[in-house]
């Protein structure tokens, strides 16, 4: 089973002359379970494969396809539907709301998805007690740590159980040891929880907790290594 | 102790009732920035006092030129032949009186004599003033709202009552005080309350035959005749028969001659349109500073609808966002709004000048302002439509 499989898809920005290729006859299967980095230069694409994959951006050309369905003929609504339904995200700068607790920032998606009032808090509660965040549930973005901030966006990235996280630069706001303790936390997660969990980087420390690292250059897949990091 | 109750959870948050997500991130975002959601509610309030005091004005200045019609008790009005409101008319013979009581479905008929006049004060000078002679035995067109007297007081050849808004006006200091209308003496024998008049020609109720007596007009004179129909009859029928039997006058039920009147008054002064103009311009202001305020806090919050597309919310709830902190400027804009406005309205009560705030027109000021919040919520939500989701990637 996969999770997202993408068949020679092109990602054309402009035309004619002008046209540039973010992502050149790509083809990737995301399989459960898995920790797969996307490594690579500045332009080199990861963050557009991240967008494709994400159901964010339709490619130029190729096909997507998520949970085995194609994703083409999608409206904009449905797409919507699907990723709320489906993806988790993880974005650099966290994105947190900032006039929300943090329990808050996590019960919001629930609102989103429409589950009733009364079990969003004892959901938000529970995935930040998960996160080791239990005692800064009622505090507001500015008031954690930028560690704390982004195991606040894992846990409302989580709060839906997705079957695939996308997680953007999750580490390149944190300090060496916050860094290296979220790419361990979205590697566990990988594994404990068998979603698959899909991260671009440009930081080596994440670089040990990738099950498959991809290193994507001008926009093709130039390097796809898998090992065993289960341990 | 403040913080320790921000961060104990089992806490309960005075706003409990906002946890509903888009009224709890709608509530946020207003109150984030304070000095901003103050200035909404200002531009809301400011809004709402201008909206509320013209419409005010609108209807109590309605309500003055009609109020004669309204209080007299009658079903119908024979006017004079092209008659456009009650203060101004020509004459009526009594005659008419007899025709008309001939009429089938008409139980009673009875004069009403107003005509304009001219009071001497005790310190010099006149100042116009509207006669009212009713027929004091049915009380038809009689003084409503009395304070001081009685109208079985007119029974004496010179009494007159006067409202007490107008008496410092007309030079009246209390009962008894005897001054000159017409060149002819009138003893104020009472008072009523609040009996403004459009034209500032305050009202003088005194009996048929007295107004005829200081008008010069000739005792078989009068200017208007007041119908009264039998219990079954049907107004419009006896409406039509009166007209087609008396011939060269206007028969009008009173709804539509109280609304002739107030047609004459403020549409054709241009009152009217002055006022719904002043009125319309506090409804513009509103939307503008509604709007801009609120299109300043949503491109403030830009990376947050941008996450919330991207996490995969539909747009109706990113509207809701919006639509909500509209309204919630709204309510309480409007509510401190209608304070001011009750202030106002008490402000005037002692005046001439007449500001209605009747409760139907309370809801029509709280529906234009929730329309005028929503209007200005419109270009924040297209802002939001626009936003791409893949902006949370920059």
């Amino acid at each position: 089973m996969t999770i997202a499989h993408l068949d020679n898809v092109s990602v054309i920005y402009g035309n004619g002359l002008a046209e540039l290729f973010a992502l050149r006859d790509v083809s990737l299967s995301i399989a459960p379970a898995e920790m797969t980095l996307l490594l690579g230069p500045s332009g080199s694409g990861k963050t557009t494969l991240l967008q494709v994959l994400g159901c964010l951006m339709r490619p130029t050309r190729g096909e997507v396809s998520v949970f085995e369905r194609s994703i083409r003929g999608y409206s904009e609504r449905q797409l919507a539907a699907f990723r709320l339904a489906h993806i988790g995200f993880v974005f650099q700068n966290y994105h947190l709301f900032p006039t929300l607790r943090a329990w808050e920032n996590i019960a919001i998606v629930l609102d989103v998805q429409g589950v009733p009032r009364e079990e969003q808090r004892d959901r938000a509660m529970a995935l930040l007690e998960k996160l080791g965040l239990g005692d800064r549930a009622s505090h507001y973005p500015s008031e954690l740590s930028g560690g704390q901030k982004q195991r606040v966006a894992i846990a409302r990235a989580l709060s839906l159980s997705p079957q695939l996280i996308l997680a953007d630069e999750p580490t390149a706001a944190l300090d060496g040891k916050t860094g290296q303790g979220v790419a361990a936390l979205l590697h566990d997660l990988a594994h404990r929880e068998g979603c698959a969990v899909v991260v671009v980087s440009h930081d080596p420390r994440v670089e040990p907790f990738g099950d498959r690292v991809l290193h994507l250059e001008d926009g093709v897949i130039r390097d796809d290594v898998r090992r065993d990091n289960r341990g | 102790m403040v913080a320790s109750i921000r961060h104990n959870p089992a806490v309960i948050d005075p706003l409990s009732l906002f946890r509903n997500g888009t009224s709890l991130l709608a509530w946020r975002n207003l109150a984030h920035d304070r000095a901003r959601f103050v200035v909404t509610l200002v531009g809301v309030v400011f809004a709402v006092l201008l909206m509320g005091v013209e419409l005010g004005l609108l209807v109590g200045f309605a309500r003055t030129t009609s109020g004669l019609v309204e209080h007299a008790g009658a079903d119908l009005w024979v006017t004079p032949l092209g008659t456009t409101n009650v203060d101004i008319a020509g004459r009526l013979d009594e005659r008419r009186r007899y025709e008309a009581l001939a009429v089938p479905g008409v139980a009673s008929v009875d004069k009403l004599m107003a005509q304009f006049g001219f009071w001497k004060k005790p310190s010099g000078g006149t100042e116009s003033v509207s006669v009212i002679g009713f027929n004091l035995a049915t009380g038809k067109g009689a003084p409503w709202n009395l304070i001081e007297g009685s109208a079985a007081d007119l029974q004496q050849d010179d009494a007159v009552i006067i409202d007490k808004l107008y008496a410092e006006k007309l030079g009246v200091k209390g009962m008894g005080d005897t001054l000159e209308l017409n060149g002819r003496r009138v003893r104020v024998v009472g008072f009523t309350n609040g009996l403004r008049t459009f034209t500032q020609s305050p009202y003088v109720f005194t009996t048929h035959s007295n107004a005829l007596h200081l008008a010069g007009f000739a005792d078989d004179l009068t200017t208007y005749l007041l119908v009264n129909l039998k219990p079954d009859a049907d107004p419009e029928t006896v409406r039509r028969a009166l007209k087609q039997r008396l011939g060269q006058v206007d028969v009008w039920k009173a709804d539509a001659f109280a609304l002739q009147a107030q047609k004459y008054w403020l549409i054709t002064t241009g009152a009217g349109s002055a006022l719904l103009l002043a009125a319309a311009l506090g409804l513009i202001v509103g939307i503008v500073i509604v709007g801009q305020t609120l299109y300043a806090t949503t491109v403030d919050r830009l990376p947050e609808y941008a996450t919330l597309r991207a996490i995969g919310a539909a747009n109706a709830y990113l509207y809701k966002v919006i639509l909500k902190q509209a309204v919630i400027s709204a309510v309480l804009g409007f509510s401190i709004g209608l304070i001011g406005i009750f202030v106002v309205v008490a402000l005037t009560g002692r005046s001439n000048i007449s500001l209605a705030m009747p409760v139907w027109l309370i809801g029509v000021l709280g529906v234009l302002t929730l329309l005028m919040c929503a209007f200005g919520a419109v270009i924040s939500i297209r802002r939001v439509i626009s936003i791409e989701p893949t902006s949370v990637f920059q």
